[in-house]
């Protein structure tokens, strides 16, 4: 081998250098730490207002920080024997109960039809495919009169199954597009292949795409649950008894039995949104995956 | 083994023709391949052989059954795919192992069988990974090993080289060609690749537009091409198309170009050129047959150099003839430079004629 | 040569083709519609039935106790009555405000949020987390703790309107007409930019990382390779995300209902919450049917462009 030697011309000048401070990188920091502030206060408050006594917490100027810490205002909550505690548990079971059943038969549902969807070509698919994703433009008042009547009719109203029901059309259409998203993503090859290594369409579908596929299962799952958990408008009108109401509608009732007690009610809310915001922090990845899907082409 | 017989297949989807009536055998034993430009065709005709896509018309035979309406699973093939279809979330010996698994077939029988093309396929080492753990090669030794773990009648092949690198191709392809040899298996092969076909195939078949173009032996599809698509498709480089017009002074016919010249054709040739609709006649050489002179001599036509790829032991050279491009081949030692005007004479007995109305090739008779 | 085929033909025009009739392609495919019933079925039940049912009682006089079968016709009545009332032009307006303001700043937020996200960092992932939870908890939840925020006399934002020395008493920001709507755009904005952010981050992946090197090299300043790289990779995202923050501020109830109802004096009131009111307050459902019916228009419009803004692509993909 031999070597060319290198020699900086005589001639040559070194320009001031031209790299500067970055201010863009420094304005998305600032601009960060304000919306991060703007974000965890209201958390933050909430939480302060939650272990503080009734008495503290209406002050003026408000206690910055609580003078004696108390828990008083979550024990109440989960005491099952309070007349407070039973209730606010058998809304949270209520509330638990009717989201785990809309997401299972949500999937259940929605897995066969984003499967014809991503695969078949069948007459009216696109048709019907926009038909069930419209489903997304109309708000739930909209629907509220007929379907009260409707359920009235299907001797479902004050039961969870009126809810079940309607809470199914919520998550479909969401349910359907990001399946179908993860199902155009396997590679149709590999159902080819196991189809000619002796399996079924089913069984293609069963033992090959499924497992597959599972990310996109959690992700739907994940949306159902905390749509259900969450939803107000059908379950404040369908359900007037107590026993069957659900939590963000039971809430309510705390808020106006006991309308002036914001620790208890800082409390409850807390509570309502501890397994939605846990689900969301444990299954991040799928949920932002799921929120995304089919928005963005990658 | 078995032969396999396609009897005037079609498929369309509405107005469009994907596979219009072709119709083909596949001898036992024989290696075919498949071979057009994409969109052609090919890879829809080897889905149908397979039964992943309902044809609209025709008939597949494999050994002694009409398979035309059974599910791929009944029709005893096995495939290996462009993208090796490996089932991701399975390892190794699990994806070997599903086709069997399929068939019901004992568990120490599985394992035997999965061991040995394991063996043959030098891929026991990697038994336990997963596909995506596995090298581009390795995933291809796979995807073969899972079509010879059980002893299918027919073998379909879709571009499985095309993901490799092109050493590796290169490898393969003799790989490929052994387990033919040593298994004595049908194998039908698509590539878009026609130098794959013909280091491979027994025969190939070149497609284009959803028509059969010409199904022959490698050899013959390079020495006689039925038209003007297989002369350019087949060869590398391909062969040059001059369009030319037939004139006849007296006894003889010569080509005359827009620019002037005439090359006088021998009588065998003028016969062919006589066969055409009409005197549009198309001028067909190969890179090989063509010479290159500094200065004109007889039977010679005037052109121009446009480009010079020396490649080490053989010089290619573009030249300009007519309004076509012509493509040569030169000794190194050979020196000429780009716009340096030659002449170029033909071999007449290698030189192919094509009607310049039907692009067919023309014939003597 | 006796192996060429009979059957050469170039480039020859096909056969002309049978015209494959819509009912046998349909009887070809009668497998495929079995996966989709179930959906469809649902579907069916829970939306085709309540259009068709909020259609027909728009052009109805309905009793108060629901029982539609002394229901009355009276034509385009309905509709008359909410175009011709007064509080129509009002609600009509807040929606607009309450719309176009939450959509706008909720964008603007989340685009910022997306770029200063971008750049990989240190707790890059616990920050995004954090910025989401507000988009994950329910509605009411966050109603409930902003209501609280914005209490009249022990509201902590109003203490610290005091403290920092903007206001010399505590701000009553929902009893008041002028501050009822700001103050509850501001929670929807709270609740929803998050869900622009992590669109546009993802659409921020999309953006090539050649393309901005070759702008750098080109000479383009930070703002120029934003605006002439960056943007318009994320105009088909930014278009899908608009739409769907457009959809969801313009069907948005919760906040409005729990907050404030609507008060004080209509000054919060939305499409919404007036259907609402008027069906299950007033218990005159022929005529927030009629309401609903306007309100499909719309979002049948805005529903026109979120598919057309979806299917872009969707189509390419070979199945």
């Amino acid at each position: 081998m031999t070597s060319i030697p290198a020699s900086i011309p005589a001639e040559a000048v070194r320009p001031t250098a031209t790299r500067s401070i970055d201010w863009w990188r420094w304005g998305g920091r600032v601009f960060l730490v304000f919306l991060l502030i703007f974000t965890v206060l209201p958390m933050a408050w909430m939480l302060l207002t939650s272990i503080k006594t009734q008495f503290a917490a209406l002050q003026y100027p408000p206690q910055w920080w609580p003078a004696e810490p108390t828990l008083q205002n979550y024990t109440r909550l989960l005491d099952p024997s309070g007349s407070i505690g039973k209730e606010f548990l058998l809304y949270f079971w209520n509330s638990f109960y009717v989201s785990l059943a809309t997401t299972i038969l949500g999937v259940a549902v929605a897995v066969p039809a984003a499967y014809a969807f991503s695969r078949f070509r069948f007459p009216g698919r696109t048709f019907l495919f926009f038909a069930v994703l419209l489903r997304n433009m109309f708000p739930a008042v909209v629907f509220l009169v007929p379907l009260f009547l409707l359920m009235r009719w299907l001797g479902l109203v004050n039961t969870h199954g009126s809810l079940i029901l309607t809470y199914l059309t919520f998550g479909l259409p969401l349910s359907i597009w990001l399946l179908k998203g993860f199902f155009d993503n396997i590679p149709i090859q590999l159902e080819q292949a196991a189809r000619i290594d002796g399996a079924t369409r089913f069984q293609a579908f069963l033992l090959i795409v499924m497992p597959l596929s599972s990310p996109g299962i959690i992700a739907t799952s994940i949306f159902s649950f905390i749509g259900a958990w969450n939803e107000y408008v059908y379950a404040y009108t369908f359900l007037s008894k107590q026993e069957t109401m659900t939590l963000p509608v039971g809430i309510q009732r705390f808020f106006t039995e006991f309308a002036t007690d914001w620790p208890g009610l800082m409390a409850a809310t807390f509570m309502m949104s501890v397994p939605v915001v846990v689900l969301f922090l444990v299954l991040q990845k799928y949920f932002v995956r799921a929120l995304t899907e089919g928005a963005v082409k990658h | 083994m078995a032969q396999v017989v396609l009897k005037d297949v079609v498929k369309n989807y509405g107005n469009v023709y994907a596979v219009n009536h072709v119709s083909l055998t596949v001898e036992d034993g024989e290696f075919v391949a498949l071979v057009g430009p994409s969109g052609c065709g090919k890879t829809t005709t080897l889905n149908l052989v397979a039964g992943l896509i309902p044809m609209s018309g025709g008939d597949v035979v494999i050994g002694d059954r009409i398979v035309t309406d059974l599910d791929p699973k009944d029709r005893d093939i096995a495939m290996v795919f462009q993208n090796y279809a490996l089932y991701p979330n399975k390892t190794v010996y699990r994806n070997l192992a599903f086709p069997l698994q399929m068939r019901k077939l004992p568990k120490d029988e599985i394992d035997k069988k999965v061991q040995a093309a394991a063996k043959v396929l030098d891929i026991t080492h990697l038994l336990e990974r997963k596909p995506r753990e596995l090298s581009g090669g390795q995933q291809q030794r796979v995807a073969l090993g899972r079509a010879l773990v059980r002893d299918p009648r027919v073998f379909l092949m879709d571009e499985p080289l095309s993901n490799l690198d092109a050493k590796l191709r290169v490898q393969m392809r003799s790989e490929i060609k052994r387990f033919h040899q040593d298994l004595h298996a049908t194998v039908i092969y698509v590539t878009h690749d026609q130098l794959e076909a013909v280091t491979m195939a027994d025969k190939m078949a070149v497609m284009n537009g959803g028509f059969l173009q010409q199904y022959d032996s490698p050899a013959n599809v390079f020495a006689n091409p039925v038209n003007m698509f297989v002369a350019s498709f087949v060869g590398s480089p391909a062969m040059s198309l001059i369009p030319l017009a037939a004139v006849t002074r007296g006894t003889e016919v010569a080509l005359t170009s827009p620019e002037g010249w005439e090359l006088p054709l021998s009588p065998a040739n003028a016969r062919k050129a006589l066969n055409a609709k009409s005197p549009k006649v198309v001028l067909g050489a190969r890179h090989s047959t063509v010479k290159l002179h500094k200065s004109q001599v007889p039977g010679s036509v005037p052109g121009k150099v446009y480009t010079v790829e020396p490649t080490g032991d053989i010089t290619f050279a573009q030249v300009f003839v007519s309004s076509a491009i012509l493509n040569i081949s030169l000794a190194p030692s050979v020196q000429i430079r780009p716009d340096e005007p030659v002449f170029i004479e033909f071999d007449q007995d290698k030189m192919h004629l094509f009607d310049g109305e039907t692009e067919m090739a023309l014939k003597a008779d | 040569m006796s192996s060429v085929t009979g059957q050469v033909a170039y480039a020859g025009a096909p056969v002309a083709p049978k015209r494959a009739n819509v009912f046998k392609r349909i009887f070809n495919h009668r497998n495929d519609y079995l996966y989709v019933l179930p959906a469809l079925l649902v579907m069916l039940i829970v939306i085709a039935y309540p259009v068709y049912y909020t259609i027909e009682l728009s052009f109805f006089k309905t009793p108060p106790n629901l029982q539609m079968k002394d229901k009355i016709f009276v034509g385009l009545d309905n509709y008359w009555a909410i175009l011709k009332s007064d509080s129509f032009r009002e609600v009509t307006i807040n929606t607009a405000i309450w719309t176009v303001a939450s959509t706008f700043f909720a964008f603007l937020l989340g685009l910022g949020a997306a770029l200063s996200l971008h750049r990989e960092f240190a707790g890059r992932g616990v920050m995004r987390a954090v910025l989401l939870i507000p988009y994950v908890v329910s509605a009411v939840a966050a109603s409930y703790v902003w209501k609280w925020l914005y209490h009249s006399d022990f509201g902590v934002i109003g203490a610290l309107a005091v403290q920092l020395g903007l206001s010399d008493k505590p701000i009553n920001f929902l009893d008041n007409v002028h501050t009822v709507l700001p103050s509850l755009i501001v929670v929807n904005i709270w609740k929803e930019f998050s869900f622009a952010m992590i669109m546009l981050m993802a659409g921020l992946q999309t953006v090539p990382e050649q393309l901005l090197r070759a702008a750098q090299v080109d000479g383009a300043n930070a703002w120029q390779r934003f605006w002439h790289v960056t943007f318009p990779h994320l105009k088909g995202v930014s278009m899908v995300t608009v739409l769907l923050l457009m959809v969801a501020n313009f069907n948005s109830f919760i906040i409005p209902w729990i907050m404030t109802g609507g008060g004080p004096a209509g000054a919060s009131d939305i499409w919404i919450t007036q259907i609402y009111t008027i069906a299950f307050g007033r218990q005159r459902y022929g005529v927030a049917s009629a309401y609903a019916v306007i309100l499909f228009i719309v979002m049948m419009t805005l529903g026109y462009f979120y598919v057309k803004a979806l299917t872009k692509g969707d189509e390419s993909r070979a199945g």
